[in-house]
């Protein structure tokens, strides 16, 4: 069957009523998750798991991937309204975002953001369509020590871009590698530090640990202290950019879509460092550099473009590798190991289905957000006043009530609140936290792929430089390592930060 | 970051121990047949190397400014009743049942940490048990605790 014929075969499972609805309840929360600041889409997701135990596993995928690609587009409306970013891939928008509402054009740079947020998604999807096949027929001449030396590399990228110390990056992900040890081993079946607890056998619960590290320890930070935000009050009107708009938002946009499409395929927070690279490389490129930050289109329109088309970007190496590249995709990966989809590069073959199902699903859903975005500004405005003292207690029911529906088990609800604690102790001590995710997702299966390399060449483990395909995933690790401690790229870091 | 750092450290070094010491009683194995022991041996390894360098680096750097740990002074009180809210619910759920649990959880968090009114609290408290209760145990059809009352 060729691409159309697939894509005509998505499309009839994604236009079942079912899964419209569910496609419509993602990007609604998605959307609401990005306005509501304190609640990011790693966490929205992590809440939701419980749910989508009830629900069949194609509609689970569409509905969760509705929540990260919504996320991006609710997340523009308070960074240009109340100037809070509602997750981090908006904090860019916020400068000049703001500034417009400040000068009553609050309407356009609402406007731009979601069709800049359209425009990249649509693209977006598009090429994952043509991109994810030919990269899913590449990676099955994998073996286990490619596979090993894939996700060392793809922990290594997550370690170099995400902050200031790689010695302290490089502990939490042991840490995570740790972590994902306990319980029984698949190999010989002995029990490993689960001290007798029945619920550790299969390991650390997925949920609990990410609902606690995200969801707990993100509401343990908020309610430190009272936030006081003010919104801009005058009414928004006008959303449809000028022709003007248009004319100077054009050109960033597509160059947003493209920079943040390739961005989003490399493992990293890529919704986030792509909204800084296309602000940067916008105000690199433009005859009137002095305008940003002064209420300039031209900075709302591509970063908010390049942060959706990298959102669509980071899917690729999920359907293809089965590699997660940021956390929210970690979190997405759990999703559908919970429903026995194990992606990889026999994916898009053995369920096309779900594949081609999501991917028509996204194209839907962004036309369901341009719909929904718009009209729908006054009534998110509304939602951002609902108090944050109603709201946490909300959330923390949700969490707590969501873990015991998984297996009615209390453990798994201490489970949650330790590492709640846990993740909010590594936010004060600020010890990044999507290493450690990437390496609790990707340790058991890193673990039995360098036990089977190690096995399979009788303890030698040069194997993992002698194969090609390993020794560039190796090569490409170990200059990152090195590069990292060069004292330039070390201050390149800590700005990033 | 000189204090976070040397925390940090010492608690990285007492997982690195944990997990080197643990992994001899689970079989190492060697290179050519690892054991379930073989990675939580090499991983604790380098992680009890990496927090002693880390520990090194926290002790030998001089001075340095120490943020303080909670932004506000009574920042605390939220966070440790926040905490012991929700440890409390675990062990409540049981004998008090899912209803009544959530009412008393909702409420004791909209009235005392983020001082509210009473009304404000009991409104917010039976509100979100009813929807909750609704959504999960209507919809869902997922079996809670009851508790002592049968509901």
């Amino acid at each position: 069957m060729d691409i159309l014929g697939y894509l005509i075969q998505g499309a009839q499972i994604a236009f079942q009523p079912m899964n419209l609805l569910f496609c419509f309840v993602g990007v609604l929360m998605g959307t609401l998750v990005g306005i509501l600041p304190g609640l990011g889409p790693t966490a929205a997701i992590a809440l939701l798991l419980p749910v989508s135990y009830h629900i069949p596993p194609v509609s689970t995928i569409i509905m969760l991937a509705g929540i990260y690609y919504g996320a991006m587009y609710g997340g523009s409306t308070t960074s240009i309204l109340v100037n809070i970013p509602g997750e981090a891939a908006s904090v860019i928008t916020c400068i000049d975002g703001h500034q417009m509402a400040k000068k009553g054009r609050a309407g356009p740079a609402l406007g731009i953001a979601a069709f800049g947020s359209f425009i990249a998604g649509t693209i977006g999807v598009i090429g994952i369509m043509l991109v994810a096949p030919p990269m899913a027929k590449f990676a099955l001449a994998f073996g286990p020590a490619e596979y090993f030396a894939l996700m060392l590399m793809g922990i290594v990228i997550i370690i170099y871009m995400s902050s200031g110390s790689i010695l302290k990056d490089f502990l939490t992900a042991l840490f995570g590698l740790l972590l994902g040890t306990i319980g029984m081993d698949t190999i010989s079946g002995t029990q490993r530090l689960t001290f007798g607890v029945l619920e550790l056998t299969d390991g650390i619960g997925f949920i609990p640990a990410v609902m606690g590290l995200f969801g707990i320890s993100e509401i343990l930070i908020n309610v430190e202290q009272v936030v006081l935000t003010t919104l801009v009050t005058e009414k928004v009107k006008g959303l449809l950019p000028n022709l003007n708009d248009w004319k100077e938002s054009f050109w960033p946009m597509i160059r947003g879509t493209v920079l943040g499409f390739f961005i989003g395929v490399l493992p990293g927070p890529a919704p986030v460092i792509s909204t800084y690279s296309s602000y940067a490389m916008e105000k690199k490129l433009s005859k009137t550099p002095e305008k940003f930050g002064t209420g300039y289109i031209v900075g709302v329109a591509g970063p908010e473009a390049a942060n959706n088309a990298a959102s669509s970007g980071a899917m690729i190496p999920l359907f293809t590798l089965g590699i997660p590249s940021n956390s929210v995709i970690a979190v997405l990966l759990g999703a559908f190991m919970i429903h026995g989809l194990q992606p990889g590069p026999m994916f898009i073959s053995k369920y096309p289905d779900v594949f081609w199902a999501t991917i028509v699903s996204m194209y839907l859903g962004n036309v369901m957000l341009l719909i929904l975005n718009l009209p729908l500004i006054p009534l998110w405005v509304k939602m951002l006043k609902v108090p944050y003292a109603i709201l946490f207690p909300l959330i923390l029911v949700f969490c707590l009530i969501g873990v015991y529906s998984l297996n009615f088990s209390q453990v798994e609800i201490g489970l949650m609140i330790g590492f709640g604690v846990l993740g909010y102790m590594m936010r004060k001590f600020k010890f990044e936290m999507p290493p450690l995710i990437l390496a609790l997702v990707l340790g058991p299966m890193m673990e039995s792929n360098l036990r089977l390399s190690l096995l399979l060449s009788q303890g030698d483990p040069t194997v993992f430089v002698r194969r090609p395909i390993s020794a560039v995933f190796i090569l490409v690790s170990a200059m990152l390592i090195v590069s990292s401690l060069i004292p330039g790229i070390q201050k390149r870091r800590a700005r990033l930060k | 970051m000189k204090r976070n750092d040397l925390i940090g450290g010492l608690f990285f070094l007492g997982v690195g121990l944990l997990f080197t010491l643990y992994s001899h009683r689970v079989e190492i194995g060697t290179w050519d047949e690892p054991g379930p022991g073989f990675l939580p041996f090499w991983a604790g390894m380098v992680v009890i190397g990496m927090s002693v360098l880390l520990i090194g680096k926290s002790l030998s750097r001089g001075g340095g400014t120490t943020e303080a740990f909670f932004p506000q002074s009574d920042s605390w009180k939220r966070v440790v009743f926040t905490l012991l809210a929700l440890v409390g619910y675990n062990f409540l759920l049981k004998p008090l049942g899912f209803v009544l649990v959530t009412f008393f959880f909702v409420g004791f968090l909209v009235k005392f940490i983020f001082p509210g009114s009473w009304k404000k609290a009991f409104i917010a408290a039976l509100l979100s048990t009813v929807s909750v209760r609704l959504i999960f145990v209507n919809l869902l059809e997922i079996n809670f605790p009851k508790g002592f009352l049968g509901f």
